[in-house]
């Protein structure tokens, strides 16, 4: 059986773009929500988020960053459509790229598969305008109208399939592509997946990880009127695992791995950046906007990752933990983690850079690679008050030095869907 | 890597029993119609092949759209199949794996959000999205299916959802995968999609895949005058178990992959796919994109791997092209075929391309206990099933 390794980490956080800006913020326990500034955000309940320091994600800022892997024209060509207006598949790209670059990926790579992550199509609320139709106090879409049908694909909606149909382009490649949709799991699962495909054999190489932006009028008004984010407008309305935690703060951007066998990755000359060791996957059957309360699947999922890595609790150094910050993942997550793991080192960086939905299981698994680069375990932003409900070792608002060989990351979906990894230190 | 299939069904265009929708497959039916739930006068396409069935009611409406009830009706009805065969899993051993197409934001839900917004003046919230339905989001959560049918089941095992035109195939290869590995032992995988939505047929008619005709001129996948598919729409389920499971329905091994075109795969792509699962089959079931060309180039490339005489049969044809719900289909409907000791017939086949395979035109009765089936979708995705029937 294959070792799965990392060779490659990109990401796009509201730390900026780059892997190294995000540890470094990370490391420095610095944090980055803060006021919405790329759309009017005034009005709506929540707005605040952990934006990409990005106003418009168009091809002038894509240029920077993607080198001239896509072709002008073709980079024209997407901006004509409309597509880049959605966040996610820029940032996607970039991270990719970086995780390409990093890796030493070149032409040779074409047959790598795409494992990859994706939040829902977003909707262009400006293209609806001149196709809405009002009879009496009707309001419908006309898609039919001249107008409506000869708008290219990508207008009123980006199909969420276009980042991972870009990358394929950009970067030629030739391997089946798997898009995860599991919510906020889904980038958790899709690393995972990467992993099983090098462990059995049935790829070399695999492009995994995840992108998503909820933070549009759209994303942000649908998970306003669910209730999920904090009510608080302030920079610090993520606090996990404190007592006064009262919500979630969304976040954007991504984060992409290479992942390939560590025989083929050291007999290449690349350095693994981190040992996919191992992962699990359960499902709540519970509730679909809440966790079982006393954690029995998300323990069962952490189990089962730490049985295919072959190690005990006490070889975990550190929980990169889910994290919410709302009231009822958090001591759910907290009981699951005692019972399984007792006192190890728990963290969120959901407080510093919000949460990704389905891109928070990739973002954390590269915040877990930081323990490996320079022994420092990432703290919680705006954790100040310990939650007796929520009994484990959280580390504060500042990072922890420490060095430690295996570390484990939790991801929870809405619908009750858990999945873990576990990554060791590289060779 | 198989599974054996203990329980199925299926809400097709072509009926809502897998009985009922077999018989009429083999009687050459197919269920195109230019009645569809909305007004498609003045679409270029103006065909589809809707399910004709409402759900039923639901204490899950709140939470999932029109399809999504399906998928959970084939999903509920497909284990019921399976616990009558003495299936009893449940728990950790029970996995479930979901193929969904159809992750789109549906403006229908949202028209009192968009009808007063002006977004040059700003304040979207107070003009319309503050009265999103609190469950909006819900409903376009993209594994709320999954998620209520685990609690329904109390299915606690591993599984995922995946997106896609391919996901069905991708979600049974997972399925396979899993129980494969001893993770479960009974696997639920489930998919569906609907092709008949306003912006998607703008979408793919756009494309050129879609047939732009009328009912009368309609014409047939590999028909030397065909001229695009009939998009549909369905929701399959099947329950999957380690090989050797008695008095199973099938067996079946799936496969996917891409070739990073932005519309359909190559023929060559898709013969790639076929080749990591076909064995000597002499039936194949086409991708039925009904459009010259493309028909063409797939006959070639999979008479390279199964000869020039292998059996070329169109499921599509009869049930529209069914995207993500697609390869489980597909799965149900050459098995059920192949326990009937016969091959379907290309629906509305009139005048057959030149070409390698011989299209199959009437029912046959056929010795064949096998058979491979194909479907393909944007961007340059491939998906394959191949259908093992259990002898006598």
């Amino acid at each position: 059986m294959s070792r799965a390794v990392i060779t490659g980490c990109g990401v796009v956080s509201a730390f900026g773009v780059g892997a190294r800006v995000f540890w470094d913020a990370l490391s420095e326990g610095r944090a980055a929500v803060g006021p919405i500034r790329h759309f009017d955000a005034s009005g709506f309940p929540t707005r605040v988020a952990g934006e990409v320091p990005v106003l418009r994600t168009d091809g002038a800022w894509l240029r920077e960053y993607l080198g001239g892997r896509l072709p002008e024209p073709v980079l024209q060509e997407w901006e004509a459509s409309g597509a880049l207006r959605d966040r996610k598949i820029g940032f996607g790209w970039v991270a990719a790229l970086e995780a390409w670059h990093q890796a030493g990926c070149g032409e040779d790579a074409s047959d790598t598969w795409l494992s990859m992550a994706l939040g829902l199509e977003q909707a262009f609320l400006e293209d609806f305008g001149p196709l809405l139709r009002k009879e009496g106090a009707r309001t419908s879409i006309d898609w039919a109208t001249e107008q409506g049908a000869s708008l290219p694909q990508v207008r009123f909606r980006s199909r969420i399939d276009l980042c991972a149909d870009g990358l394929v382009r950009m970067l030629g490649l030739t391997g089946p592509v798997v898009p995860h949709v599991s919510a906020c799991a889904a980038g958790t699962l899709s690393v995972a997946h990467a992993a099983s495909l090098i462990e059995r054999g049935a790829a070399t190489r695999v492009l995994c990880g995840a992108s998503d932006s909820m933070v549009n009028p759209l994303g942000l008004g649908g998970m306003s009127r669910l209730g999920a984010p904090s009510p608080r407008a302030e920079p610090d309305a993520c606090r996990p695992f404190d007592r006064r935690r009262d919500g979630l703060a969304m976040g954007e951007g991504a984060a992409m791995f290479v992942v390939e066998s560590e025989e083929r990755a050291l007999a290449r000359g690349a350095r693994p950046l981190a040992r996919i060791l191992g992962w699990g996957s359960t499902q709540d059957a519970y509730k679909t906007t809440a966790p079982l309360p006393d954690g029995a699947m998300a323990r069962r999922a952490m189990q089962q990752a730490l049985r295919r890595a072959g190690l005990a609790a006490r070889d975990i150094g550190y929980v990169n933990a889910h994290g919410t910050g709302t009231p009822l993942n958090d001591p759910a997550e907290a009981r699951a983690i005692r019972e399984v793991l007792q006192d190890v080192p728990v963290s969120s960086i959901k407080g510093a850079v919000g949460h990704l939905m389905a891109a928070s299981g990739a973002i954390e698994a590269a915040a877990c690679l930081l323990p490996f680069q320079s022994d420092c375990l990432p703290g919680t932003a705006h954790h100040r008050e310990r939650d007796p409900e929520c009994d484990i070792d959280v580390i504060g608002e500042r990072p922890r030095e420490a060095r430690v060989d295996a570390v484990l990351s939790n991801s929870f979906g809405f619908g009750g869907q858990n999945a873990t990894v576990i990554l060791g230190r590289g060779a | 890597m198989s599974a054996d299939v203990i329980g199925w069904a299926w809400r097709t265009p072509l009926g809502d029993s897998v009985e009922t929708a077999t018989s009429r497959l083999l009687a050459g039916e197919r269920a195109a119609t230019d009645k569809l739930r909305f007004e498609t006068r003045t679409y270029a396409c103006r065909l589809g092949a809707p399910i004709l069935s409402e759900p039923r009611r639901s204490r899950h409406a709140r939470f999932l759209r029109r399809m999504g009830l399906f998928g959970l009706e084939a999903a509920h009805e497909a284990f019921q199949q399976a616990r009558a065969h003495g299936c009893d899993a449940s728990g950790e051993r029970l996995g479930i794996f979901c193929g969904y197409g159809g992750l789109r934001a549906h403006w229908d839900d949202m028209m009192e959000a968009l009808s007063g917004q002006h977004l040059e003046q700003g304040g979207t919230w107070e003009r319309g999205l503050k009265r999103i339905h609190p469950y909006w989001m819900l409903k376009h959560l993209s594994n709320n299916a999954h998620a209520l049918l685990a609690a329904d089941l109390s299915a606690r095992g591993d599984g995922a959802t995946y997106g896609g035109a391919t996901a069905g195939a991708q979600a049974l290869s997972a399925a396979i995968r899993a129980l494969e590995a001893g993770s479960i032992d009974v696997a639920l995988v489930f998919a569906y999609d609907s092709l008949l939505e306003p912006e998607t047929l703008v979408d793919l008619a756009a494309r050129g895949a879609t047939t732009t005709g009328d009912l009368a001129s309609l014409v047939a996948p590999y028909d030397v005058h065909a001229r695009g598919f009939v998009p549909g729409e369905a929701a399959a389920a099947l329950v999957l178990q380690r090989p050797g499971a008695s008095g199973a329905l099938a067996s079946l091994s799936a496969a996917d992959g891409a070739d990073g075109h932005t519309s359909e795969p190559t023929a060559e792509t898709l013969a790639a796919v076929a080749s990591r699962l076909a064995q000597t089959d002499t039936v194949v079931d086409g991708s039925g994109r009904a459009l010259p060309a493309l028909d063409a180039a797939e006959r070639t490339a999979l008479a390279s791997l199964l000869g020039e005489s292998a059996r070329l049969t169109a499921v599509q044809a009869a049930f529209g092209q069914m995207g993500a719900a697609t390869t489980l289909v597909q799965a149900i409907a050459l098995a059920s075929c192949l326990r009937r000791g016969m091959l379907p017939p290309i629906s509305g086949l009139r005048e057959p391309a030149e070409g390698p395979l011989v299209p199959v035109r009437e029912p046959v009765r056929t010795s064949a206990r096998s058979a491979l089936a194909l479907s393909t979708g944007a961007p340059g995705l491939a998906g394959a099933v191949h259908i093992r029937s259990p002898s006598e």
